[in-house]
């Protein structure tokens, strides 16, 4: 393959993006909130409708906004129906997304259905083109980058609190902090983090990357920071190993059935299926660990599960 | 603070420095805009599109079209050899007016560093271009639909090429001639066509608004059964009162469109036998996409032949079988 400044570019914006979407990833799964990003990707609709008919535009701008008010807002009523309704946080989300994308075809239906105005032609981008700039450093790693680094100091100035939340709220209340106000706290700073995201590579990565290598990361420690470091780790190798798979993989698969003109395919898709492979590998080195060893590491016991104080 | 979250920091405090050092190196380099070499390339968007600029590069240039047959515009991604063949590009022709929804950013940005990039809908008079109503500046984008409209576009080519490429402008300017005769004679032939359809039945039902242009052009009323936006849906008073429509009015055929869902059409179908009008389908039409590249159907002039001769035939109007050029497949 011709490696090019595209290649290198591609592969520093995805491993920014990755990680910065990898570490709240791995703090929503210790609440058992995983599926916020895929609910949020569906929850921008009415966002961007309200957006739209409030701004009469589809620019980029104003349709950001509308999503990053509209994933907010998902945040907040899901922690609500979770509270006032008692039921699980998936079940939460659930109830709440799927309102939010009724609500938005409503919208679009009634008031603008003579304007093309989905989200995969007005807010998600592709982390292909979103590289090509005008600048030396192209917006989208800054913006990759300033979510990184925004993402990295929340963690480490809430992070006890952030580690306390998720194991053990009674202790929370006993120390003299609300456990709620922190996994709110957590759940806007992961639907802004997941908007900006989206706007700049698309949806599937920034899903899978909520998900997937904190879930890794999960099958190989139970110390807290060495979970957010594997997360971190496997999001970034999924990044580099993900866009070389997308050049190179079509061509070489391409030849074992007599083709030689295939082209790269999407290499956002092509990182979320490195991601995969990456937690194919993480289990079996766990697997393999459990027949061998006599102290496998056990599954991480969150909240949801009662007595867990150690 | 504890021993592990020191060495917790230290670590974070390590990958931030990294990734700022990476940030830093290897940007893109500027692009400066350069005379066109000899067998220069061209990269365009959709199949309408990159017809037209073949027609008028002729042998001069290389022309590379980004998306296929059956890709619906709206919703294609590039891949990392698309943006390749982008940035490497010496001219890049997009259609416009938002057909290529996000991507238009990024020919915005490769045309400021340099590239020469047009949109072949640039030309066009607002007069022609429709605009809902209640928004306007959100135009249609379904140009092509109206031959007239695809002749402006063939202009913008000619106009650009001749420009960027002096030597070789009188052959632009024969090619484009030759071209725009043919698009004459296509855009006479839907005309006597379509007006051979008895009045009362010149409706053309279709999947999804993209036959506004074509309707208007043509003097046949269009109605689509979603809106524009793909996300949008039929609901059931939609379809309700087009199968009232349909049966009223005796429709005989509605069609459906090779690159959207032909869910809804089924569902006009069965409504229509329900009340006991036989509708059929009249067959599939090419609205964003152009058929397989190599065939007749996969050029400009094929594909609106096609349109025009399934719709004209469809509906009990007077049409070749083999439409204009005698050159279309055969109906199964």
């Amino acid at each position: 393959m011709n490696w090019s400044e595209l290649d290198t570019w591609i592969v520093i914006t995805g491993v920014l993006i990755c990680a910065a979407c990898a570490l709240p990833g791995a703090f929503l799964m210790l609440n058992r909130q995983s599926m916020l990003g895929d609910g949020i990707s569906h929850a921008v609709l009415p966002g961007l409708a309200i957006a739209f008919l409030l701004t009469n535009s589809r620019e980029v701008l104003p349709m950001v906004i509308g999503a990053v008010a509209a994933g907010v807002l998902t945040a907040v009523l899901t922690q609500m129906v979770q509270r006032l309704g008692q039921v699980e946080s998936g079940a939460a989300l659930g109830v709440v997304f799927c309102a939010l994308f009724a609500l938005g075809l409503i919208l679009i239906r009634v008031a603008s259905d003579k304007v093309d105005l989905d989200a995969d032609c007005v807010l998600y981008g592709s982390i292909e083109t979103a590289v090509v700039d005008v600048g030396r450093v192209p917006r989208v790693a800054l913006i990759s980058g300033g979510l990184l680094l925004v993402n990295i100091l929340l963690t480490l100035l809430f992070y006890k609190e952030l580690r306390i939340a998720a194991f053990d709220p009674a202790l929370a209340t006993t120390l003299g902090f609300n456990a709620d106000a922190i996994r709110l706290g957590l759940t806007v700073v992961a639907s802004v983090t997941t908007v900006l995201a989206f706007e700049s590579v698309g949806s599937i990565l920034v899903i899978a990357m909520l998900v997937v290598p904190a879930a890794a990361a999960s099958l190989l420690t139970h110390r807290l920071h060495w979970l957010l470091l594997f997360a971190l780790g496997f999001a970034a190798l999924s990044a580099v190993l993900g866009h070389i798979g997308a050049v190179t993989l079509p061509q070489t698969i391409g030849r074992w059935f007599g083709q030689s003109d295939l082209g790269a395919t999407s290499s956002a898709a092509m990182m979320a299926v490195a991601a995969g492979g990456l937690f194919l590998v993480a289990w079996l080195v766990a697997a393999i660990r459990g027949w061998t060893k006599s102290n496998p590491v056990k599954p991480i016991e969150t909240t949801m599960s009662p007595a867990s104080h150690r | 603070m504890n021993l592990t979250a020191m060495h917790f920091l230290t670590r974070l405090l390590a990958i931030i420095g990294l990734s700022a050092i990476a940030v830093s190196v290897a940007p893109i380099a500027l692009g400066a805009t350069k005379p066109l070499p000899p067998n220069y390339t061209i990269v365009t968007t959709c199949g309408m599109v990159t017809d037209i600029v073949r027609e008028v590069a002729g042998d001069k240039a290389k022309v590379i079209g980004l998306m296929g047959e059956g890709v619906d515009p709206h919703l294609y991604k590039p891949t990392r050899d698309d943006v390749v063949k982008i940035l490497k590009a010496d001219v890049v022709f997009y259609s416009g007016l938002m057909l290529e929804g996000r991507m238009t950013d990024t020919f915005l940005k490769v045309s400021r560093k340099g590239t020469p990039v047009f949109a072949v809908t640039e030309l066009l008079d607002e007069k022609f271009l429709l605009e809902p109503e209640e928004f306007q500046g959100h135009t249609d984008p379904h140009v092509w639909m109206d031959v007239a409209g695809w002749m402006e576009a063939v202009k913008v080519v000619v106009r650009s090429l001749s420009d960027l490429d002096a030597a070789n402008a009188a052959y632009y300017q024969k090619n484009a001639e030759r071209y725009l005769t043919e698009l004459q004679k296509l855009d006479s032939y839907a005309k006597q066509a379509l007006a051979s359809i008895p009045t009362e039945r010149r409706v053309l039902i279709t999947a999804h608004d993209a036959f506004n242009y074509f309707g208007r052009a043509y003097g046949i009323e269009v109605k689509g059964i979603q809106g524009i936006s793909t996300e949008s849906e039929a609901g059931v008073a939609d379809i309700n009162k087009l199968v009232d429509f349909i049966v009223a009015k005796k429709i005989p055929a509605i069609f459906v469109e090779s690159s959207v869902s032909d869910k809804n059409i089924k569902a006009l179908i069965e409504g229509g036998k329900a009340r006991g009008h036989n509708v059929r389908i009249g067959g599939q039409l090419f609205s964003d996409a152009m058929g397989k590249p190599g065939t007749y159907e996969g050029t400009y002039i094929g594909m609106i032949d096609h349109n025009v001769t399934t719709i004209a035939r469809a509906l009990g109007g007077q049409a070749p079988e083999r439409g204009l050029n005698g050159k279309l497949t055969a109906a199964k």
